[in-house]
């Protein structure tokens, strides 16, 4: 089984693995960071969304054999100031029903504010539109969002 | 004022706290460990040290509705302890517990007393120590921030300095519950407390276990519902690296297809066991199957309609109210309309999973179910063990909508683990969870109504045929299984009222969705009454208004009866919050629900946009919500918010089809849910009072769908009649 060499949270591990295997799986079973979640599989629903190399992307669609060399952050890793803003945020707002599509949540929300610092609610539901809440938390991440974005310009 | 008859010594010296700090989840870590500090347990349920820490043990399952914080936030409340220095601990299943459930929007219902009884006792202790040491009469003592105080002269004692002499005392014989008026805790919006673990991916769910040794599994169930096992062929998933084992899992072997009343069982099919998830669910997929499905019906849902309506001519009558059939002969003007809906799914965001370490004489449980009781009886049945030899500790839930009432996967994974002499942790693909779920039975409704003169309704029939959900769970003594009970609207209200159930019998798999039956039962009865209001050129609330009559307490059945002056309030206010008549711009239009349900009250307007393309966009909902106290106003919107968004999306795209047996929905791509571009704006209101906390989990869906199908007619004229709206096109 060929083996990986991979910088997850800023940590260098390497993994043995089938080449299709999808990063979820290796970062759940392989490495135990549980973190991200399992959902659909097939894409569609943002439960399992990591970033690499600071682009958001779905863990469960990225074969392991695909990760070249890249920084690979989780829920677990995230850190940087938007994501704390962000954290505040949601609690803040007490965003979380089941709180299981949130990690998925968080990561798209961080991708989305290192990129845009003051996304419009437009620009908000499009980059957020790939992750599901089956609790219904819409609304609530909307605003996170925007309480996030506000706090970080003041 | 509650007898309490139990004297003996109730606090017991468990130890040091150091302990305790390791276990379970806190919310505040204690930042001064060094010191061992003595734990006191006031009851299976509060624990106090003597450093000041309260622990307050969580007992219900935790799926999303918010139970791990509000129950606590009572015990708190009535304890009178600071907030700020509780830890909230998540039980195992046990007994001593008591009513350790999650679904139909009970838990508060049947714990408000409980918590309270528990916590008042532990206050009372230790206001008694406080008034001997104080020298101040009891009567004179409050309990607040964790202290015991006496206001008029300021003095006052922590708890922790109480615990000794506490824990020598008998328990209460009687108990004095807080005044609502001095709340501190209940009523202010309180984050949940596994918060900073939800956000930074820590919070262990379900499929988040991991136990020492344990291997990874994953099913394919024969997909056409009751049908048996099969002879497969499975070299090719042996082959797949990683794999240990292929199992068969044939429920014949473990007493068919139902282990009890309301209980199914597993469902057939085949198992692989791998060393990681990804394997086995490659494996699963090169399985070659040939199943034996001599047992099914092999049903068609076009089919299985039919059949609903031709049994809408052949029923029981499980109500009647006066003499229905004359006063709709002797009417001014009968209506009548029918209305049908779909099968549903659950699709909670975290699939079937549950990890399972079954040695010789123990069976060790994680399992995200909202009935750990259910799933200790299916272990004892299907493998003959005591409950001594069972432990079941219930991990974070995320989200199960009434289908993890079912342990259906539990027994899947006891199965590979006692196979396997290993920890197993089972994961269903999305696949399987839609394929093989317990849906929300399929129904269709006939529905008359006589007038009188004035338009006002004098008989009122609703007659329903479907397949049961009791009938497919089989419930003992029921067999027809009725799906509409004697309780329902408008039963109580109408004085020749005739409810009628008309049953089917089908191989779907049938079970609990958010708000049972009144999920089918409002929509039918709520659009009606819009459509009799339109038919008499009224305005729908003012004519639902006049439907309910005099605020009253209204008779539904001998032995219960409710007060109408509450669905009246709830109504008259959303009908203010929602500016309901104000003009709207061309094709948008405001629709209105109101009913009901475990013991809560709630109203809606729905506002909606059609485009001139037939888009149907939801602008907003407006909700006004009497549920009694509401112990956490921020958990409790949300509840509102999650059953409307939930009653929404089903009713614009829910939809399970049964073709040849086989259920056609297997992810997100075809059972659709709403993104967050198409999801309305909420708002939600609370009728504040004194009155004992309600449910909350289901009482707001059962009125969105019918609120959004009468707003469509209000901005295009088209009924709605069948579900979901938005397949194929508007009618
Ligand atoms: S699990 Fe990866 S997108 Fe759904
Ligand atoms: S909070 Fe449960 S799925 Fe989003």
């Amino acid at each position: 089984m060929p083996t990986y060499q991979l910088t997850i949270n800023s940590n260098k591990v390497t993994v043995e693995a089938d080449p299709d295997t999808p990063l979820l799986w290796i970062l759940r079973d392989h490495l135990g960071l549980t973190g991200t979640k399992y959902s659909c599989g097939v894409g569609i629903c943002g439960s399992c969304t990591v970033h690499y190399n600071g682009n958001a992307v779905r863990a469960c669609s990225f074969p392991i054999a695909n990760v070249e060399e890249g920084e690979i952050l989780t829920i677990e890793g995230i850190s940087e100031k938007n994501s704390t803003a962000l954290r505040a945020a949601w609690k803040a707002l007490d965003v979380p029903q089941c709180g299981y599509c949130h990690s998925g949540q968080i990561m798209s929300a961080t991708a989305l504010l290192a990129k845009n610092p003051k996304p419009s609610k437009a620009e908000i539901n499009t980059a957020m539109s790939g992750n599901i809440c089956r609790c219904g938390t819409y609304s609530r991440i909307q605003r996170a969002i925007e309480l996030a974005a506000n706090n970080l310009d003041g | 004022m509650k007898k309490e008859l139990d004297r003996r010594t109730f606090i017991k010296l468990t130890g040091t706290a150091s302990g305790a700090l390791l276990v379970g989840t806190h919310i505040w870590s204690c930042k001064d460990e060094k010191l061992p500090a003595e734990q006191y347990e006031f009851s299976p349920l509060i624990k106090i040290d003597s450093e000041g820490w309260i622990t307050l043990i969580a007992k219900n399952p935790e799926i999303g509705q918010g139970i791990k914080t509000s129950l606590p936030m009572i015990l708190a409340e009535e304890l009178g302890a600071d907030w700020n220095k509780v830890k909230v601990e998540q039980a195992d299943f046990d007994e001593k517990y008591e009513e350790q459930w999650a679904g139909g929007s009970f838990a508060i219902i049947l714990n408000w007393d409980l918590m309270r009884t528990a916590a008042a006792k532990a206050r009372q202790v230790l206001i008694e120590v406080a008034s001997k040491r104080l020298n101040k009469p009891i009567n004179e003592l409050i309990a607040r921030n964790s202290r015991i105080e006496h206001p008029q002269s300021g003095e006052g004692i922590p708890f922790a300095e109480l615990l000794q002499e506490a824990s020598k005392l008998s328990a209460p014989e009687e108990v004095e519950f807080k005044s609502v008026d001095s709340y501190e805790i209940i009523g202010k919006k309180t984050p949940q407390v596994d918060m900073d673990e939800l956000l930074n991916g820590k919070a262990i769910f379900g499929l988040d276990v991991q136990v020492p040794d344990m291997c990874y599994a994953t099913v394919l169930k024969n997909p056409v519902h009751n049908g048996g096992v099969g002879k497969f062929d499975g070299a090719a998933a042996r082959s797949v690296s990683g794999v240990l084992d292929v199992v068969e899992l044939n429920n014949q072997e473990y007493g068919g297809r139902l282990i009890g009343p309301n209980s199914p069982n597993f469902v057939n099919g085949i198992a692989v066991i791998a060393n990681n998830t990804w394997a086995a669910f490659k494996a699963a997929k090169l399985l070659n199957v040939k199943w034996d499905n001599s047992t099914s019906r092999r049903e068609n849902t076009e089919q299985i309609f039919q059949r609903f309506h031709q049994q809408l001519a052949d029923t029981t009558i499980e109500r009647s109210d006066g003499n229905t059939e004359r006063a709709i002969r002797n009417a001014t003007t009968t209506f009548e309309a029918i209305y049908e809906l779909p099968f549903l799914a659950h699709v909670p965001m975290e699939p079937m999973n549950c990890t399972v370490d079954f040695r010789t004489d123990h069976c060790e449980v994680w399992a995200p179910t909202q009935n750990p009781k259910a799933l200790e009886e299916g272990l004892i049945r299907l493998f003959k063990l005591s409950p001594e030899q069972i432990t079941i500790h219930l991990p974070r839930i995320g989200g199960a909508f009434g289908r993890r009432y079912y342990v259906d996967y539990a027994m899947d994974a006891a199965i590979l683990s006692k196979k396997m002499g290993r920890p197993v942790k089972l994961c269903w693909t999305r696949e399987e969870d839609i394929k093989h779920d317990w849906y929300r039975p399929a129904s269709v409704h006939k529905m008359v109504a006589g007038l009188d003169g004035e338009g006002k309704v004098t008989a009122w029939k609703h007659v329903l045929a479907n397949a049961s959900r009791k009938t497919s769970l089989g419930r003992e003594g029921n067999p027809a299984g009725t799906e509409i009970d004697e309780y329902e609207f408008p039963a109580g209200f109408v004085p020749n009222l005739q409810l009628e159930y008309g049953h089917v019998l089908s191989d779907v798999p049938l079970g609990q969705w958010r708000a049972v039956g009144h999920s089918a039962t409002a929509f039918s009865a709520l659009c009606f009454l819009d459509e009799l209001a339109v038919l008499n050129q009224a305005d729908p609330i003012a004519y639902f208004l006049d439907f309910l009559g005099e605020p009253r307490m209204v008779p539904v059945v001998d032995d219960y009866e409710y007060d109408a002056s509450r669905l009246i309030a709830v109504v008259e206010k959303v009908r203010d919050n929602s500016n309901w008549g104000s003009s709207l711009p061309k094709g948008w239009g405001r629709g209105f629900a109101a009913s009901k349900h475990s013991g809560s009250f709630v109203a809606e307007v729905v506002t909606v946009a059609v485009d001139t393309n037939e888009k149907i966009r939801v602008v907003s909902v407006d909700a006004v919500v009497d549920c009694g106290i509401v112990v956490n106003p921020s958990g409790a919107a949300a509840q509102v918010e999650g059953g409307i968004l939930e009653g929404l999306c089903a009713a614009l795209y829910g939809e399970i089809t049964i073709k040849d047996g086989v259920s056609e929905q297997s992810n997100f791509n075809d059972y659709r849910w709403m993104r967050m571009e198409e999801s309305p704006e909420i708002k939600v209101e609370f009728i504040a009072n004194e009155l004992p906390p309600r449910g909350l989990g289901e009482p707001p869906l059962p009125p969105a769908a019918p609120a959004l199908a009468n707003a469509i007619f209000a901005a295009t004229g088209r009924r709605i009649r069948k579900l979901p709206i938005n397949k194929p096109a508007l009618p």
